[in-house]
């Protein structure tokens, strides 16, 4: 691209993307006005007296503490991402390269299993996690979370193995590798922006779900960081200036990483790498 | 072939497989033939605990399709999907090529473009009902500003409307989930192929539609099909936007459920719509399993 | 692999699952009559209870309540040493879903504080203890002490009451000349004098679920009919009633999507001029709209005064730490805590004694106490859940205008004639 190029493109870019978030934009506006003056009419497009009080709340409320429920938050979901990946991986490679009876089969397990909405899992699973002796703690919501995190990592990660071309087992076996030592000495690594979208995705889930760790925690101070929209939403009503402050704030560390985290993402697979 | 022949040995392939699949069938396989069973019950809230749970065959069933709030869910369900994975699909796919394209903001502006899919969906919903309100809400202020309309629109409290209004959230959180999996697709695709079609003369246009999506097509199955079961099961936007109101009319599948799990205590109910909704989605993965495994079958084979 | 070992894969899964769960039994049916009684009794050998703790589900998510009831909780704790009392907050969008699964579960606290509609449905379901005569509720108000009370067997004590009046905004209606209303009719004509191109008459919450009938069951009540007999001149003559208000512009259509949170958001920012709701929104209103100019009164009547009675019961669970659960309400229900906890949560006693000298006379809550008088309980009935649902489902219609009230009224009939029989 030519540089004036560059520049006219850039800009259409950022008034698209400006555009498309709006939402958000939104989102930060109401957190910071008062209840009042959100529900003005007409409405306004920036908040007039600024209300702070929003922010202040969010670090606890009753038995909620922020800092702890972000920790509970970060473990769950980091747990939830080791077991997905651990068990993605192979299974995706397995998949994409080999070919046994079954092998449809299981594919359609993966799907399957997403099918049912959760609000139906809630109570079997609560049952097996009862008895599991997992019941009120972190385990239980990492195990279930964990569930939404491996479909998705297979599914995704099947097709990225595929890309790969063959030679480069050939070349591992060549070196000696066998079957298994070759997919962990020279596939993983060739396979590492794929891994690095699937093990994000699945903390992503994990972090954002709410469903699991409200029904299998019932102590507040190990419930996740999403339990804290239970504060600002309830029986009383909705608080919409500390509700959106509330997004913000639970926002804010996962963007960081994503962004983050972004250039390995979508970095892509050496050239090198794949041709072998 | 004989490549094939050599990497695929058959138990090598159960090996890396069976963990993730043994887990998935103790923790969800359980929970659904539970569920499968008790939606062959009638189990209400007077059995939930104690007394027999009468075994009733198909009679839930056979009631759901008398039922026409159900009959509404359904249509609902595959309207809202269609529609949605249609609209985020062709947007996301879009953004994922102009973020292909090399301009230096590129990088951060994909990253900021995620944030959409990080916000809890509570939040969103809530957001969206607050930007589609009909006297304090931003968006037919700015349709009346721009003399759009003259008179405001009652978006959620109308039929047509609050489907229109649920489908843009939904699209809204799609959209970035569309572009970032394209865009990892895209990557895959070697830059060398590109080069030499253009030097044999083909057009961008015909790039797009020879190398681009031809190449692209497991990961768009895969998107299809996972946009499919998630939209399919779409549950808290729905919940938190409309209800499933006006009078029923944006009820999906899930929410209506859970309407008449845990609120009405009808839970044999509940579970049979459920399962409509697991059943419907079992047709279309078979699709997809056939549609993909037959591709495969004949790279093998080339 | 063949077909078989797959299968054998499969079964093996399902079966390790199965075992998890409790279900060895030769159908493997989770939930079914024998293993329901068996998990009980697991439950119970294996979690034993080695200090007698009991243990409180609730959902109020307001500081200030939580505060409120963790004081009177910690105050007990520190009073005796038999038993530790914890309360754990569980919101009110799961909490019925929480009970469920906790009752298909045998996983359940000790103490229930839950919404008095759902109390039967509960009873029912047989997870409440009879708590016959251990608790002196004469001076209760009758209706509070209906719904917990099941075939003359009561399963819990009410926590507190609350009711459904009318708010207005004084300076809107001043600026309009109207007074606060005190028939339908009046009521109709003061909000088509209030409404402006900014400010709509009225709000009411007309939602469609409890909280919606919750709202609307007044104005049935006033009428002369009752939940049973929606399809009747008073039903319908409430429902017209609605539907005019939203038909003449003079309430907003969007009463359906809004919460009695977001009726009185838009009460504070001055869009509604006069707004049904009850007295927990006063301390909300007090510290958040301080300039604001309001008043509350009886809502106004059709044929009688009615309004509907809300708030929650305290249950004692069945099978949990029944003998501790029963003396820690001896000592929640006692003068001196009934009366904290009323002060702290805006809430009315449900003991009528209480109630009465609550209050000063001016004070905000005391047309509420008079409204109390006029109350009267939803259900109550374990059905009560699917009756509302077809009531909130008239209410809707005629809203939107799907349907005429006479239709609205025969639908719902029909709806609940087959659900109570």
């Amino acid at each position: 691209m030519t540089r004036k190029k560059n520049m006219a493109f850039s800009i259409g870019m950022i008034l698209l993307i400006a555009a498309f978030l709006f939402p958000l934009y939104w989102t930060v506006n109401t957190s910071l006005k008062t209840e009042q003056e959100i529900f003005q009419n007409p409405p306004t497009f920036y908040p007039h007296i600024r209300n702070l009080q929003s922010y202040k709340a969010q670090v606890s409320n009753g038995d909620f503490n922020m800092f702890r429920s972000f920790g509970n938050s970060f473990v769950i979901a980091l747990g939830a991402m080791l077991i997905s990946v651990v068990l993605a991986v192979p299974a995706s490679y397995g998949i994409a390269r080999y070919r046994f009876r079954g092998k449809k089969f299981m594919l359609l397990t993966f799907l399957f299993t997403q099918m049912l909405p959760v609000a139906v899992l809630l109570t079997p699973m609560f049952v097996l996690f009862k008895n599991l002796r997992m019941y009120n703690t972190w385990m239980s919501t990492i195990l279930a979370d964990a569930t939404i995190g491996i479909p998705f990592s297979v599914l995704i990660l099947k097709n990225y193995f595929a890309s790969i071309p063959k030679d480069i087992e050939e070349a591992a076996y060549l070196d000696g590798c066998n079957k298994y030592t070759a997919f962990f000495r020279v596939l993983i690594p060739v396979a590492k922006p794929g891994v690095a979208v699937c093990a994000i995705f699945s903390f992503l889930y994990a972090w954002g779900d709410l469903a699991y760790g409200m029904t299998f925690i019932i102590d507040q101070q190990k419930r996740p960081i999403t339990a804290g929209i239970f504060n600002f939403m309830g029986q009383y009503g909705t608080k919409w200036s500390y509700l959106t402050a509330f997004a913000v704030v639970v926002i804010i560390p996962v963007a960081f990483l994503f962004i983050f985290m972004q250039k390995y993402i979508v970095s892509g697979m050496t050239s090198g790498a794949v041709k072998g | 072939m004989t490549k094939v022949k050599r990497l695929g040995g058959t138990d090598t392939g159960m090996v890396f497989v069976l963990p993730a699949f043994l887990y998935m069938m103790i923790f969800v396989g359980y929970p659904i033939i539970s569920n499968f069973i008790l939606s062959f019950r009638d189990v209400t809230v007077s059995n939930l605990v104690q007394g027999s749970q009468k075994f009733v065959g198909f009679a839930n069933y056979l009631e759901l399709f008398r039922d026409s709030v159900f009959r509404k869910a359904l249509s609902n369900t595959l309207f809202f999907t269609v529609c949605c994975l249609l609209l985020q699909f062709v947007l996301g796919f879009g953004l994922a090529l102009l973020f292909h394209k090399k301009f230096s903001l590129a990088k951060p502006l994909r990253g900021i473009t995620l944030i959409p899919w990080m916000v809890p969906i509570t939040v969103t919903a809530l957001i969206f009902r607050l930007l589609f309100a009909t006297d304090i809400g931003v968006l037919n202020y700015m349709l009346k500003s721009a003399h759009l309309i003259s008179k405001n629109i009652e978006w959620l409290t109308q039929p047509k409307t609050a489907m229109f209004a649920l489908i843009c959230a939904n699209v809204w959180i799609g959209i970035p989930f569309n572009m970032i999996l394209i865009s990892t697709g895209l990557t895959t695709i070697p830059q060398e192929l590109y080069e030499s079609a253009s030097m044999d003369g083909a057009t961008r246009t015909d790039a797009f539609f020879k190398i681009t999506l031809p190449l692209l097509r497991p990961t768009i199955e895969s998107v299809l099909v996972l946009g499919f079961i998630y939209t399919f099961k779409v549950y808290d936007l729905v919940y938190v936007m409309t209800g499933g109101g006006p009078v029923n009319a944006t009820h999906m599948l899930s929410t209506y459920s859970y309407k008449l799990s845990f609120e009405m205590f009808q839970y044999s109910r509940g579970a049979s719509v459920a399962n409509v909704l697991f059943v419907v989605l079992m047709l279309v993965s078979i699709l997809y399993i056939r549609i993909t495994t037959q591709g495969e079958e004949e790279q093998d084979d080339a | 692999m063949n077909l078989k070992k797959m299968t054998a894969i499969v079964l093996a899964a399902a079966l390790t699952a199965g075992t998890l769960c409790g279900c060895g039994n030769a159908s493997g049916v989770p939930g079914a009559e024998e293993t329901g009684k068996a998990d009980t009794q697991d439950s119970q050998a294996a979690s034993p209870k080695e200090t007698k703790d009991v243990t409180i589900w609730y959902y109020w998510e307001t500081e200030g309540h939580q505060q409120a009831l963790s004081k009177v909780i910690e105050d007990y704790n520190t009073s005796q040493d038999d038993c530790m009392v914890t309360a754990k907050y569980v919101p009110f969008d799961d909490f019925k879903k929480q009970l469920s699964i906790g009752a298909s579960a045998a996983e359940l606290p000790d103490i229930v504080i839950l919404d008095s509609p759902d109390h039967a449905a509960y009873a029912q379901m047989g997870i409440f203890e009879d708590i016959s005569g251990k608790f002196d509720v004469d001076d209760y108000y009758e209706g509070t002490v209906n719904s917990c009370t099941i075939d003359g067997t009561l399963y819990g004590v009410p926590f507190g009451v609350n009711c459904l009046a009318l708010y207005y905004n004084k300076d809107l209606l001043d600026a309009a000349g109207v007074k606060p209303p005190t028939t339908w009719d009046e009521l109709k004509t003061a909000a088509g004098k209030l409404t402006t191109d900014h400010v709509t008459g009225i709000a009411i919450s007309s939602v469609q679920n409890e909280e919606g009938t919750f709202n609307f069951m007044p104005w049935v009540w006033s009428a002369g009919a009752s939940f049973d007999e929606i399809d009747s001149k008073g039903g319908q003559k409430a429902l017209a009633f609605l539907q005019s208000l939203v038909q003449e512009g003079v309430m907003s259509s969007e009463c359906i999507n809004w919460t009695q949170g977001d009726v009185v958001n838009q009460f504070m920012a001055g869009n509604v001029a006069m707004m049904e709701n009850g007295p927990w929104q006063i301390p909300t209103m007090q510290s958040q709209a301080k300039d604001l100019n309001w008043g509350v009164t009886l809502l106004p009547k059709d044929e009688e005064y009615a309004s509907v009675l809300g708030g929650e019961n305290y249950a004692v669970v069945k099978g949990g730490n029944v003998e501790g659960a029963i003396a820690f309400l001896e000592y929640a229900t006692q003068d001196e805590q009934v009366k904290y906890l009323m002060e702290h949560f805006g809430y009315i006693s449900a003991d009528k004694s209480i109630a009465e000298n609550q209050f000063d006379a001016d004070s905000v809550y005391q047309p509420f106490v008079e409204q109390l008088e006029y109350a009267r309980p939803r259900g109550p009935l374990a059905d009560w859940p699917s009756v509302s649902d077809a009531i909130s489902l008239a209410f809707n219609k005629v809203i939107t205008g799907g349907a005429t009230p006479e239709e609205a009224a025969k639908e719902a009939q029909t709806t609940i004639d087959g659900i109570i029989r």
